[in-house]
């Protein structure tokens, strides 16, 4: 394996720059490009909410002129996030991370790294190619049949179809990932490195490749049959025919449901990370931490009905309690997480600072769900703006806080140069206060009852709600210019970071920043979960 | 610990203040906007859904308690917790308690339980169904379009039709206040969701099933008009689709069904003798013509022919030329057939006729000479 790995790199030398990179295994140079590109969707869907935002101001069609460009918007904004940004972006943390923390020389197999990686452009440019042939789809990003098929009223021209394809794409290029990560973590320990001395991130990714690898041939299977359904005239989902529309619903959410965790577990092992670093301590309840998230995971596929409560075609009472159980793993989580601060020494760089934004408002995102685990309640609030504020307190105010605190922390190690502090902590306020203004008052106009994704409200209650949230999306726009003029800025002239800035404990920070193809000189014992700390303070495990 | 203990005390007591005056400012600043009076549902008004609002309201408290818990604990830490610059040597490496862990499992284990029974015994009270209601409607949603189906007692036999969703354009969905309602929903193309903000309720009408739910407005509700609209993405014409639920005191409510059935029941009038039928078709969610022309100040018709696939209604509503103003409202006809509508006359200028299920697609010129 490691002769694999090291001649690309060796052979870097004779190679223009460029070339290097679009044929690297490495994962560390993968990682920082899935990263990067998952940066530039993030960007691209966001241009889309902020479209969503200003046609949603004030009563009226002033921004789009029809509704199916409206509809266009939010569900490629949906899918463009989910897919293209949050997804692959914690797959881009765990790509570069995962095999340093493990005292790894790469991932076991680079050369389905690299084409998990260069599935995404693909998957992205087919996508985002239909605003070129005809509309991007309209049917919300959960695409619902028979809305999705093809009916007089529903998606116009290829749109649909590329969307569907271009999932498919994706969903593979998670499948090898997923694989990627398992393999790499059963078998490319270094010496020491036993399954309960991996880091809390480590720990994260690999129940995330679980349910990957569970979950997403599921979708995949629901995507094909909706292709076939529109293209060949298959009749899986349509009523008139003997299919069944709700079926669809069960196959989708069945995946899009373990995402949610997809998406927030990483998250969270990067703030188990960050939090013992900047208190100064270990993490608290190491081990309860991993059958906490093996919990979420395990109880992750049996909640995936708690979308369809209102459709009239689901065993409420199983689904419910298994929505609030949910909320039990997620609450031991928090309240390690404080215990790990309680009684620390805090220092507040901005990884703490933004660790520190997505438990305030993570925790937003956790309470509003009990709402919805509710049946009685979600009947009120299902397919209001009030669960657009719930999703968006746990993608924005829980995986998105932890991208930036994840970005900031492990910038230096990816770059060897530090970001600037400053402007670090001038990005999370502006953040801070945009999200909150963005995303707090659809609770109230959600309430208030303001469906989602309707292209216009005649309802004068609603409009000031509205406006304050329209406000909000510019400002994290707005935040979002300090952070990529931190990066050209840093990337030239921030400070040396060194091996270890943070004065952290797990192996990455054991090599130089950044580190060198082969990964690793030598390694340190590893005896704890803290072989770094064990290494400055002389103390052996506990 | 290198701070000696008055430090750490005065430090604490500092920290305590902050604490205090972080969450009493945030909390007045919520109270003072009115921003807690919204974090409620709207007024509930139907007996179900003061169940719910019930329900919302001790989900809320649990919350707030949580939130302020968990936020104060996190504020608390940052605030206290603080690296001071005499912090030289590091703190106490506790690695963790199973006697912790096992509070923090088990209490929020109970709370949430505790919830999720109380759901249960709501969940079965909103969503019960009688064998014997009081009145049977059923709804079908269709793009973009609700139409009301006022049914006998025993749900098997139609009365009448309201294809007029809206109470402006004087229909609505007319219902009785304080008496027990069932509502079938059906659906003849895409999922759709009828959702009344006021009933804190939304039920998904699925094409090829049946969903019922029932319901009965406070008595004292009688007079009052509430918008609803569809909650589930639908295509292009989603947001548009909204209908009025009226309510009139039960003996209002019975001369209303009793006049709307017999109005059903009588044959239309022979067109008046002169006046000449329009030929118009309607095709994949078009017109076949833009353009149509009649004199002024004489009543006329239209032959109306839908050649969509059944399951696509459309109608021919005559407009101001502004595309919105409704001067005649018609029902709408099914995919398949044909229908004749009469119109009033009207005075020469110019008018907009229109599909009002499809008006985004289906709208041309009305001349009038």
């Amino acid at each position: 394996m490691a002769t694999t790995t090291i001649a690309p790199a060796t052979a870097s030398t004779y190679r223009g720059g460029l070339y290097e990179w679009l044929t690297t295994t490495d994962h560390k140079k993968i990682g920082i490009m899935y990263v990067i590109s998952s940066f530039i969707f993030f960007l691209i869907g966001g241009l889309l909410a902020l479209g969503v935002r200003t046609e949603l101001a004030q009563p009226g069609l002033q921004f789009v002129s029809n509704e199916g460009i409206y509809n266009q918007l939010f569900t490629m904004h949906a899918t463009v996030m989910i897919f293209l940004f949050v997804i692959p972006m914690l797959a881009g943390f765990g790509n570069y991370v995962v095999p340093l923390m493990l005292g790894a020389p790469d991932m076991a197999f680079p050369r389905i790294n690299a084409l998990s990686l260069w599935l995404l452009p693909l998957g992205g440019i087919l996508l985002l190619s239909s605003f070129l042939l005809g509309g991007g789809a309209q049917a919300g990003w959960t695409s619902y049949p028979p809305l999705s098929e093809d009916r007089p009223l529903a998606s116009t021209g290829y749109g649909q179809d590329l969307w569907i394809v271009s999932l498919i794409l994706i969903g593979t290029s998670s499948i090898l990932g997923s694989i990627n990560f398992l393999v790499t973590i059963f078998k490319m320990r270094a010496p020491g490195m036993t399954l309960f001395r991996m880091p809390i991130l480590v720990w994260t990714v690999l129940v995330t490749s679980v349910l990957v690898l569970m979950a997403t041939p599921v979708i995949t299977s629901a995507l094909i049959m909706l292709f076939i359904d529109r293209n060949y005239g298959g009749h899986f989902f349509d009523p008139a025919t003997g299919g069944s529309a709700v079926l669809y619903q069960n196959i989708f959410w069945f995946y899009s449901h373990p995402a949610v965790y997809v998406m927030v577990l990483p998250a969270m092992g990067m703030i188990s990370e960050i939090l013992p670093v900047f208190s100064r301590k270990p993490l608290f309840g190491y081990k309860a931490f991993i059958f906490a998230t093996a919990g979420i995971g395990a109880l992750g596929f049996s909640v995936w009905a708690h979308h369809m409560f209102t459709t009239g075609a689901v065993f409420l009472p199983f689904f419910s309690l298994m929505t609030f159980l949910i909320a039990v793993p997620t609450g031991v989580k928090f309240f390690n997480w404080i215990a790990t601060m309680w009684r620390g020494q805090l220092t507040f760089s901005t990884p703490m600072i933004f660790a520190l934004g997505f438990l305030t408002m993570f925790l937003i995102g956790g309470i509003n769900g009990a709402f919805s685990a509710s049946v009685p309640v979600d009947f009120a609030l299902h397919d209001t703006y009030w669960v657009v504020a719930h999703l968006h307190y746990v993608l924005f105010g829980g995986s998105v806080m932890g991208v930036f605190a994840g970005l900031y922390y492990w910038f230096p190690k990816m770059f060897g140069r530090m970001l600037d502090e400053t402007l670090g902590k001038v990005q999370f306020i502006i953040m801070f206060i945009g999200l909150n203004l963005t995303f707090f008052p659809m609770h109230m106009v959600g309430l208030a009852g303001m469906p989602r994704r309707i292209a216009d409200y005649a309802n004068s209650g609603w409009t000031d709600l509205n406006l304050l949230a329209t406000i909000g999306g510019f400002t994290i726009a707005a935040s979002m210019l300090p952070f990529i003029w931190n990066v050209f800025v840093s990337l030239r002239s921030g400070k040396i970071a060194g091996d270890n800035p943070w004065e952290a404990n797990t192996l990455e920070w054991a090599t130089s920043s950044p580190p060198p193809p082969y990964n690793f000189d030598h390694l340190p014992e590893i005896r704890s979960e803290r072989p770094l700390f064990d290494l400055r303070h002389g103390k052996t495990g506990h | 610990m290198s701070s000696s203990p008055r430090k750490r005390s005065t430090s604490a007591v500092r920290a305590i203040a902050l604490l205090v005056i972080v969450v009493a400012s945030f909390c007045a600043v919520f109270f003072y906007a009115g921003w807690w009076d919204a974090m409620f549902p709207v007024k509930a008004v139907t007996s179900q859904a003061h169940q719910v609002s019930e329900l919302y309201t001790v989900i809320m408290a649990v919350a707030t308690v949580v939130f302020l818990l968990v936020e104060g604990l996190i504020v608390w830490s940052i605030l206290r917790y603080r690296r001071r610059p005499e912090d030289t040597e590091l703190p106490p490496q506790i690695h963790g308690s199973n006697v912790l862990e096992v509070i923090w499992t088990v209490i929020p284990t109970a709370v949430v339980f505790v919830l999720f029974v109380m759901s249960l015994n709501t969940l079965n009270t909103v969503d019960a169904l009688s064998k014997t209601p009081d009145v049977q409607i059923r709804a079908v949603a269709g793009q973009f379009q609700w139409q009301f189906d006022y049914l006998t007692p025993d749900g098997k036999t139609k009365l009448f039709t309201e294809s007029t969703p809206l109470a402006a354009n004087g229909g609505g969905l007319v219902v009785p206040a304080g008496l027990n309602v069932q509502l079938s929903l059906t659906s003849p193309d895409v999922i759709h969701s009828f959702y009344v903000p006021r009933f804190l309720f939304k039920r998904d009408v699925n094409p090829g099933m049946v969903n019922r739910f029932e319901f009965t407005i406070d008595p004292t509700e009688a007079g009052q008009t509430y918008r609803g609209q569809c909650a589930e993405l639908c295509g292009i014409g989603h947001w548009t689709m909204q209908f009025d639920v009226v309510v009139k005191l039960p003996s209002d409510f019975a001369a209303y069904v009793k006049e709307r059935t017999a109005a059903a029941l009588v044959t239309p009038a022979p067109r008046p003798s002169g006046s000449v039928a329009l030929e118009l078709k309607a095709k994949d969610i078009q017109f076949d013509k833009k353009d149509v022309s009649v004199a002024a100040g004489q009543a006329f018709a239209i032959h109306f022919t839908n050649g969509d696939p059944a399951g696509l209604p459309h109608d021919v509503d005559i407009r101001q030329s502004d595309g919105r103003t409704v001067l005649q409202d018609k029902p709408t006809v099914d995919g398949g057939k044909d229908v004749t509508y009469d119109y009033t006359a009207l005075k020469a200028g110019t008018y907009t006729f229109i599909c009002s299920v499809h008006p985004q697609n289906m709208s041309g010129t009305l001349t009038v000479k």
